[in-house]
């Protein structure tokens, strides 16, 4: 880090980095709360909520300047509210201008419990208003807001249909433009804009064209109000009810993190979690609405030819049907995790020569759209590498006939590749450890359901070799599902009684996460060390 | 005859300067060919070009030119704020976004004189390095844009412009920008916005326009007025500039005046003249003067004790707690309702905020639409206190541009000056007294 410098907050002096943005350097270095609305550390800044008003030492005496705009410079004397009742008295002012059009409807909002509006005015607010309604309020959710544009589209008023994702309820707008400037910098797809001027300023669409991009729910994290809400979770749940756990992407190398909000035993939302070496502050549509898969077709027992029996029985049956054959192909799977996999390769050794591991997978790897996307599907493939698994599913599909068993585990081959996968129909005994009922459930003899990604707990390797938590909610459709992992543990006959030891089974493998333990990784994760320092290490 | 010419000659025995209105009551004064018998263009020679522009900049200095668009600040220190040689273009703007409501100046420049605008962009650009210059206009001034194209066409055509300006070494382009009519283009950074194509808003501040402007490169943006003094400044010198005004605002000012005033209309005379004397010069005030709007409506009005103590300069109505602005002078007698001239502003400053800062964006209207329920008759004791709160937020540079300040300014000062008149408004409901219903807004008392 480059050299501190020293700058003078309240009276007292303050190390802190230079020409960083002054609004970081209080709230991190110098410890003082200092509210905002349209600034956001993953967007340019814009400087138009006023609210982080601070007075600085010009040249003329003490002015009003912005925290978010200015940065921290040798010398620089600022005032906060904490030292200044003029700053307490501008930001006071902010705030009441703020709501004068704002409607305080927080009671049938779905952003209240987490809006940044709602929580300044909490903190610093005037709580009785001396600006009574009709002294001036404009509802800009009433009919006399609504219009037809150019292109006929009905517009305006309240709850405004953006695009399939995203509905607009203007009158909640402090018009602060983030949404704006993430689509502008970041989706890089300018969709939205700001219309109008003054009070009557508008966000809008462009006329006739709906707010649609990939990435576009993001707008509803980051608007500081309840104006734009995600039409997924709009009236699903009060948020101070959601109790979340970390996560992280299971559908995309790239590993954006996450969090899984979860209620009454159900998963409600996905919520991007900051992570500037990541992902920033952004997960695609994709990922946040995978939730809505969890508690859909999901294989909650175990089946032997299409019969559903017990999970123990479907156990029970799979090591039977080990223990006899001649030569089984273990096929691992970049879907599950590091532990599942190592609790795989413990298999193998249990089973010895008669069994043979296969890796890779046949899903399509596309190109990375440079915000929380890799375009390779396979979200832990360099956590396999790293457990020495080859990446040679084709020379299974080759050399099938070679094989009277086969296991697959949270992998759906059958659906990745259909043509390939059906050379495996051959295998007469097909095992298969899945969370839903998929097409390779159909083509299995034994399938036995296991947890899925957001209800057991592992680390992924993403494409640029970090390592990451996912950790469990409680929220299995079955509370006698257990992990791929223990599934696969017990098939080896492997005392191991959590993830910990199935992450040092791992380790026991790969040099490189030799090193590690979940606290190390921690919830941001780790880069893996390079192999030769993980060698010199051990 | 139109805005107040011909205009006098002399006053009180003593000639008045004709720095910018040399031409505006000469005929067809707007053709290059009448223009050039006046003079036009005479400082495209040794003038200008035997001078280094670090020497032209120094002159502009010594002539304490001070910006006439509204701010005032000095023109040659503007200029010398320029990066030389930073691999950049530095691009010369002309503000004629003139949208200060009672001013009226710069379309008149622009109409009867054109070329001088040119012949002083020519001086300030060879001064700056100027390649390119754009003149921003005002869109709704069809007339001007047509006598300006017109006449930068004759001066591409006898060589003034283009490719070695008259023989010397220097080569000027200049484009003429309409923009679409919003008072917040003539803010400097919102020009420059505009002109890029954005959305006329303006822009945090630093990087200033001087350094990073238009295209991010150097830009200096100056009103009409202020180029247009710079060809009698480098022909005449600093000194002769400095015989008219006082020694801080020196020089010539072109004045707007309308309202009731026997002949409203353009006049240019020195600055620092009292407004008593120039209202004379303009034929006389029309009925008693109550108070004047002394520099554009932003400017904070001035009762009619004050217009009397005050001078045309910038210290002397910086002394009454108002400003020169630009130079639009709006004198209303007693039958006027400073209530309904503050309506009027304060609808105006609520239409064209830009819709940026939260304080002027959401003070503006709400201050309107207060002004309005109370001319209704829907007014409540202690109404002007709360109008001159409301406007006291966005009053002290808490937004990233001078709209706040400038919507402010009226607001504050005719309620606090008039406020007998805002008084009787509120006298006319006849449930003044009584408290608003204030609506129970604590979300707490929902759970």
């Amino acid at each position: 880090m480059a050299d501190l410098i020293t700058i003078n907050v309240d009276g007292k002096d303050v190390q802190v980095p230079p020409k960083i943005q002054l609004i970081e350097a209080l709230r991190t270095y110098a410890k003082v709360e200092t509210p905002a609305f349209c600034y956001h550390p993953d967007l340019s800044v814009a400087g138009n909520c006023r609210v982080c008003l601070v007075e600085f030492a010009g040249p003329r005496g003490f002015a009003f300047g912005i925290a978010c705009h200015m940065q921290t410079a040798p010398g620089l004397t600022v005032r906060t509210q904490i030292s200044s009742d003029k700053v307490k008295w501008a930001r006071r002012g902010v705030m009441e201008s703020l709501l004068v059009n704002h409607p305080l409807d927080c009671p049938i909002c779905d952003k209240a419990g987490e809006c940044t509006l709602q929580e300044n005015y909490m903190s610093q607010g005037r709580h009785e208003s001396r600006l009574p309604d009709e002294a001036g309020k404009q509802y800009k959710g009433g009919a006399d807001f609504r219009f037809i544009d150019a292109k006929g589209t009905d517009r305006g008023g309240k709850k405004i249909d953006l695009g399939p994702t995203i509905l607009l309820d203007q009158e909640r707008c402090i018009v602060c433009s983030r949404c704006v400037r993430f689509m502008d910098e970041v989706a890089k797809s300018s969709q939205l804009g700001i219309a109008g001027r003054g009070d009557h300023a508008y966000i809008t669409t462009f006329p006739g064209k709906p707010l649609t991009h990939g990435y576009d729910l993001n707008v509803t994290d980051i608007c500081p109000v309840g104006a734009l809400t995600g039409k997924h979770f709009r009236f699903q749940q009060r948020v101070w009810t959601l109790k979340s756990v970390e996560s992280i992407d299971p559908s995309d190398a790239f590993g954006a993190n996450l969090t899984i909000e979860y209620n009454n035993g159900r998963v409600w939302r996905l919520m991007p979690r900051r992570n500037s070496d990541v992902n920033k502050s952004w997960i695609a549509n994709s990922t946040r609405l995978l939730y809505q898969k969890l508690a859909v077709d999901r294989l909650t027992d175990a089946r032997i030819a299409g019969t559903d029996v017990d999970l123990t029985d479907g156990v029970k049956a799979a090591q039977s049907a080990l223990a006899a054959a001649k030569k089984i192909a273990l096929v691992a799977s970049g879907h599950g995790t590091i532990e599942d996999n190592a609790a795989l390769l413990a298999l193998k050794d249990s089973l010895g020569d008669k069994a043979e591991v296969f890796g890779g997978s046949w899903l399509p790897v596309g190109s990375a759209d440079g915000i929380a996307l890799s375009g390779d599907p396979v979200a832990n493939r360099a956590g396999v590498k790293l457990l020495g698994i080859a990446d040679n599913l084709d020379q299974l599909a080759e050399r099938a006939g070679e094989f009277d068993a086969v296991l697959v585990f949270n992998h759906d081959l059958w659906a990745a590749d259909a043509a390939k996968a059906a050379k495996l129909d051959r295998i007469p005994v097909r095992i298969v450890l899945a969370s839903w009922i998929d097409a390779t459930v159909a083509k299995a003899t034994i399938a036995v359901g296991i947890r899925a990604w957001a209800e057991a707990r592992g680390a992924m390797v993403n494409s640029k070799d970090r390592v990451q938590l996912m950790q469990a909610g409680p929220v299995v459709p079955n509370p006698a599902l257990e992990p791929a992992w223990r599934v696969l543990a017990c098939l080896a006959g492997a005392a191991w009684a959590n993830e910990t030891d199935a992450f040092k089974a791992a380790g026991a493998r790969a040099p490189r996460l030799a090193g590690l333990t979940y606290r190390t990784i921690g919830p941001m994760g780790a880069v893996l060390p390079q192999p030769a320092l993980a060698a010199a290490g051990a | 005859m139109m805005y107040g010419f011909p205009q006098p000659k002399q006053w009180k025995g003593k000639d008045l300067p004709r720095v910018l209105s040399r031409l505006f009551d000469v005929k067809d004064g707007h053709t290059l060919a009448v223009a050039r018998q006046h003079g036009a263009y005479s400082t495209l020679s040794k003038v200008l070009f035997d001078r280094a522009p670090f020497q032209i900049i120094n002159e502009v200095m010594d002539s304490g030119l001070r910006g006439r668009g509204g701010a005032g600040f000095p023109t040659g220190m503007k200029w010398s704020f320029v990066p030389r040689g930073g691999g950049k273009p530095v691009y010369l703007v002309i503000n004629a976004d003139e949208g200060e409501p009672g001013t009226f100046k710069d379309r008149m420049c622009m109409m009867r004189d054109p070329h001088l605008l040119i012949e002083g962009m020519i001086n300030s650009g060879y001064a700056l390095g100027v390649r390119t210059a754009y003149i921003y206009v005002r869109g709704e001034m069809l007339p001007q844009i047509q006598a300006l194209n017109h006449a930068i066409k004759e001066a591409y055509d006898a060589g003034f412009l283009g490719e070695n300006i008259a023989g010397s070494r220097y080569s000027l382009d200049i484009y003429v920008h309409r923009g679409a009519g919003a008072y917040i283009c003539g803010e400097e950074t919102g020009l420059i916005n505009s002109l890029e194509g954005f959305k006329g808003q303006p822009r945090l501040k630093p990087p200033f326009p001087a350094i990073s402007g238009a295209f991010s490169a150097p830009t200096v943006v100056n009103n009409v007025e202020t180029i247009m003094a710079v060809p009698w400044i480098l022909t005449h010198g600093a000194k002769a500039y400095r015989q008219w005004g006082t020694d801080k605002s020196p020089g010539s000012k072109l004045f707007s005046i309308s309202g009731d005033i026997a002949k409203p209309g353009v006049y240019e005379v020195p600055l620092a003249m009292p407004y008593m004397e120039f209202f004379e010069l303009c034929g006389g005030l029309k009925g008693d003067l109550l108070g004047c709007i002394p520099g554009g409506s932003s400017a904070p009005v001035l009762t009619a004790e004050e217009t009397a103590k005050t001078t045309m300069d910038y210290e002397s109505l910086a002394a009454a707690k108002s400003m020169l602005g630009s130079g639009a002078v709006t004198p209303f007698n007693t039958t006027r309702d400073p209530v309904l001239l503050l309506q009027t502003i304060a609808r105006f400053y609520a239409h064209e905020s830009c819709g940026q800062c939260t304080p002027c964006r959401e003070g503006t209207g709400y201050v309107d639409r207060v002004i309005d329920s109370l001319v209704d008759g829907h007014g409540r004791t202690g109404d002007t206190d709360l109008i001159k709160s409301l406007a006291d937020q966005y009053e002290p540079m808490t937004t990233i541009c001078a709209f706040g300040p400038g919507a402010a300014w009226p607001v504050q000062s005719f309620v606090t000056k008039f406020k007998s008149h805002f008084e009787a408004y509120i006298q006319r409901n006849p449930k003044h007294a009584e408290a608003r219903d204030l609506v129970a807004v604590r979300p707490g008392a929902f759970w």
